[in-house]
């Protein structure tokens, strides 16, 4: 099984260690020797030196015997050549590449479902701009991410000290929430990741994983955290005007809720002008204090840093915070940072190099995995699957099932009803269902649900 | 500059006009009103005239590139020609047109503006009548427009022509090719003229009454065959006729294209389109409101005639159901207003044109939201397409010659004699290509008592409307003449 991957960005740099580190074969391509020489010091994966549209490169690479080519380098173009050079190497390689421009965002369905030699293509700035939305939505909220095409949610949320659940043994919670329980399937508490059992308690500061079905998504919320739901966003300043922070406000223009958008370029100012209608483009610096008085940041229920420097986007959040906006949603990539974002005060963070990570997961473990995305961090997988009537896991109670420690069992699907398991619930063939892993088990829990490492 | 270009392209526009002659000549032959000898003549100079520019400036290659300096020459020269010997049937017919009278009148129905110097319309021959409104429905989509659909020499030079004679702030073309678009757009006004004919016909009018009419009304120009124009009728079917007729006239017509190729309810889609459609409301409203009980008793019977003569003029139109000379000050301030702010851009009305009203509004409010936003960014867009600053500082220029121009030749009548309301009132009727002023132009009066200078000054305005002042005001700047 062997996968290359043309760009060692951090898309690329990350991909390739999560594979090598399941035992793939991974080759990268790129034409920067210094990001080459970096992966290959890092992470045990063949390197490649060169262009990733020229078929000898490609061939050097081993194309022919890949089974995934993953063009994720900084150009579109050079992304899209570097499929249609392997199609015609190797049709059967399954090709992805990945597009960020603007103009192909209003045919990303089209690029999805026809693009001709390419198998899909994925953006992940689209994605963001879904996960920001949804931040917008649900206050607190630090993931989220859907499941069963939406049906089913898993949600990160900040524990606060207002929060009633809070100190509470999670065995007893129905004493203090009637109507539904939460299941809590992981909690992140200084740094590190617990499968909490009934005799845990939430502690202030926890980020809590649960899962529910999307309809009782806003009630569980609501346990939570009583105050703060539904959310009544007004107003959105932007600041950033690049891919993600156009389309952010193309899509509150649609819900109505004013915007700004701050960004430094003013050609970037004329063109945000130009092909957004409602929203008030202004130009200048973020981080100008000055602009975001006169802006009136402290009236503002949402500010989202957007801009291409992460350092800067943690800063001018933590500015306006201060100055009074209600919320902050920043943009960092850098995989490092986030561990350590809550502890500096900077709650929900967005990545498009995360993004573009969990999209191409979904893409690689196929077989009867349907979707899969890694929790910050990286400690964890949540995995969508399709239970297999030769798997181990079905037609039995759950607590009698041989299943990986560190994983378990989320939720079922069986055709339009999703049932949220106990001890006793049986997985039948053919059920959807959810599996939360650690990274150490993800092997026993692909060997379990027995698609075993093959991946097409 | 390339005088023989010029001239040969002139000498093939005043050929075609002496074609066009061959149809009031029918009218003649059929009416034998005894003015057939008036058109032979006219016919015959033209002719003479014609072959005489054909020799002297005889072009050597088939397809003349002409450049943007010499296309505005081309316009102009070509419609003071053009107006000169469309005014010949009326200085030989047998009516004793004076030389200025008959250019005025000439000028008056190419620029589609509408005034007149005649004191009995109905007394003159029917084959002069029809002459008159037919050159208005000539005039209406535009000589140019028309010779570039039909003669071939204007092939290659087409684009610079148009663009001096349709000047729209911010162009639009239905198809690649500007002689494509020509087209498209005459047969949409032809569709139009002959759908009007037909139902003003089943309004019991006479044949020649209703062509005579639907010349006028879809160039928005405002002749009539009648002395009480259309209040001779008394008919609420006709006036309504009129009226959707003069609206359609005064709406672009790229969106009439668009209308009829299956694309539903883009007028309101579009923002010139539906300011110009509540702006007409909204007046016809005030003033209905403004004469209910004070001249009409019925609130139903004001906004009859409230709503025609608003569109009447803010059409550029001219068409007379009432005499708003007798409404209250409010009113007739409305009507004066009308009078400047004009219809769509694209249509075949005058004025200064909804299109550049609209943007100039947008660019106030953009200067007020700066002030609450001093670092905001903002374009101005119209339909969703962000209009250039070029585009804006053409339209300030444009605007402010407007009133510069009005107010100087204001100026001039009033130092000829004409009191304060008739001077101002004839400038903007004439500038506008509306017809009907105030004082002693009004709806109910002519141009007649205008001294003769006067006159020559009003046929000036009329050209400078109708060309939308800048192709024609060029040609005095001396750097336009620089080698």
């Amino acid at each position: 099984m062997r996968i290359v991957i043309i760009g060692a960005g951090e898309v690329g740099l990350n991909i390739a260690s999560k594979l090598a580190y399941e035992g793939k074969d991974v080759v990268v391509i790129d034409k920067n020797t210094e990001a080459l020489k970096f992966i290959a010091e890092n992470i045990d994966v063949k390197i490649v030196n060169g262009s990733g549209s020229n078929p000898l490169i490609l061939k050097e690479a081993g194309i022919i015997e890949s089974e995934v080519l993953l063009a994720v380098a900084d150009s579109d173009e050079a992304n899209l050549s570097a499929c249609l050079i392997a199609d015609l190497l190797s049709p059967s390689t399954k090709k992805l590449a990945r597009i960020r421009s603007d103009g192909f965002i209003p045919y990303y369905k089209e690029l999805r479902r026809n693009i001709p030699h390419i198998n899909t293509v994925i953006n992940p700035d689209i994605e963001v701009v879904r996960t920001i939305e949804r931040f917008i939505d649900f206050p607190g909220v630090v993931d989220i991410v859907d499941f069963v095409d939406g049906h089913i949610k898993f949600v990160g949320i900040k524990i606060n000290k207002t929060s009633p659940i809070a100190n509470i043994q999670l065995s007893n919670l129905s004493s203090v929430v009637r109507e539904i329980k939460p299941l809590i399937i992981a909690v992140v508490r200084n740094e590190k990741l617990i499968i909490p059992k009934g005799k845990d308690e939430l502690k202030v500061g926890d980020l809590a994983y649960f899962i529910t079905i999307d309809k009782e998504l806003l009630k569980i919320m609501s346990v939570f955290n009583p105050n703060s739901f539904p959310a009544n966003v007004k107003r959105v300043l932007i600041i950033g005007g690049g891919v993600i922070g156009y389309n952010l406000a193309k899509k509150l223009e649609l819900r109505s809720i004013s915007c700004k958008v701050i960004e430094k370029e003013s050609s970037r100012c004329e063109y945000l002008a130009q092909k957004l209608d409602k929203t008030i483009i202004l130009h200048g610096d973020g981080s100008d204090q000055s602009l975001l008085n006169e802006e009136n940041v402290s009236e503002t229920d949402v500010v989202v840093t957007l801009t291409n420097d992460e350092e800067t986007n943690v800063l001018i959040s933590l500015l306006a915070k201060r100055m009074g906006a209600k919320k902050t949603i920043t943009q960092v990539n850098k995989f490092s940072y986030f561990s350590f974002m809550p502890t500096i005060g900077i709650e929900q963070v967005v990545s498009s190099r995360l993004s573009a990570v969990n999209t191409i997961l979904h893409h690689i473990r196929r077989g009867k995995i349907l979707s899969a995305i890694s929790i910050k961090g990286e400690a964890a997988e949540v995995m969508e699957a399709i239970a297999l009537p030769t798997s181990d896991l079905v037609s039995k109670p759950l607590k009698k099932i041989s299943f990986p420690k560190e994983a378990m069992i989320a939720g079922i699907m069986r055709h339009k009803d999703i049932i949220i398991p106990n001890g006793n619930s049986i997985i039948e063939p053919g059920d959807r269902i959810i599996v939360f892993a650690k990274r150490k088990a993800i092997p026993g829990v692909e060997k379990a649900l027995s698609v075993k490492l093959e991946y097409f | 500059m390339h005088w023989k270009n010029i001239f040969s392209i002139i000498g093939q526009l005043t050929l075609f006009l002496a074609i066009t002659m061959i149809i009031p000549i029918i009218f003649a032959i059929y009416y034998k009103d005894n003015n057939l000898l008036s058109f032979i003549k006219s016919i015959i100079l033209i002719l003479v005239l014609s072959i005489f520019i054909r020799l002297c400036f005889k072009s050597n290659n088939n397809s003349t590139i002409i450049n943007q300096r010499e296309g505005l020459i081309i316009v102009s020269i070509g419609w003071i020609i053009v107006s000169l010997l469309g005014a010949l049937p009326f200085y030989f017919s047998s009516q004793n047109f004076t030389f200025v009278d008959a250019f005025f009148e000439s000028v008056s129905g190419f620029t589609t503006t509408g005034a007149s110097i005649l004191t009995n319309i109905e007394t003159q021959p029917k084959s002069l009548l029809l002459w008159r409104s037919f050159i208005q429905w000539l005039g209406g989509m535009g000589i140019i427009v028309l010779s570039i659909t039909i003669l071939p020499l204007m092939k290659a030079s087409g684009n610079k022509l148009y663009k001096a004679e349709v000047p729209s702030p911010v162009p639009d073309k239905l198809k690649p090719k500007i002689r494509d678009t020509a087209i498209i757009l005459w047969k949409v006004y032809l569709l139009f003229s002959i759908i009007e004919l037909l139902l003003l016909i089943a309004g019991n009018l006479s044949f020649f009454d209703a062509l005579c009419h639907t010349f006028t009304t879809m160039p928005t120009g405002g002749f009539s065959t009648l002395n009480l124009s259309i209040n001779h009728y008394h008919s609420l079917y006709i006036d309504l006729i009129i009226l959707i007729f003069m609206i359609i006239g005064g709406i672009n017509f790229s969106l009439h294209y668009q209308m009829l190729k299956g694309k539903s309810v883009m007028f309101w889609k579009d923002s010139e389109c539906k300011f110009f459609l509540i702006t007409c409301m909204f007046f016809s409203t005030l003033i209905a409101l403004n004469l209910y009980k004070k001249v009409y008793p019925s609130i139903i019977e004001a906004f009859r005639y409230s709503t025609f003569q608003v569109v009447s003029i803010i059409t550029t139109t001219g068409y007379i159901t009432a005499d708003y000379e007798l409404w209250p000050s409010m009113s007739k301030l409305i009507i004066a207003l009308c009078m400047f702010i004009g219809a769509s851009a694209g249509s075949t009305s005058g004025g200064m044109k909804c299109l550049r009203i609209v943007l100039c509004l947008k660019y106030c409010y953009k200067e007020l939201f700066s002030i609450v936003h001093p670092r905001a960014v903002t374009q101005i867009k119209i339909n969703g397409q962000s209009v250039s600053n070029k585009i804006i500082r053409s339209i300030f220029g444009f605007l402010s010659l407007y009133i510069i121009i009005f107010v100087f030749f204001s100026i001039i009548l009033a130092g000829m004699g004409l009191n304060v309301t008739t001077s101002l009132g004839s400038v903007a009727a004439s500038l506008g290509n509306i017809g009907p002023g105030f004082g002693a132009v009004g709806p109910s009066k002519n141009y007649a008592l205008i001294p003769n200078l006067g006159k020559y000054i009003l046929t000036f305005c009329m050209l400078l409307g109708r060309l939308e002042i800048y192709t024609l005001i060029v040609l005095i700047v001396p750097e336009f003449w620089r080698k």
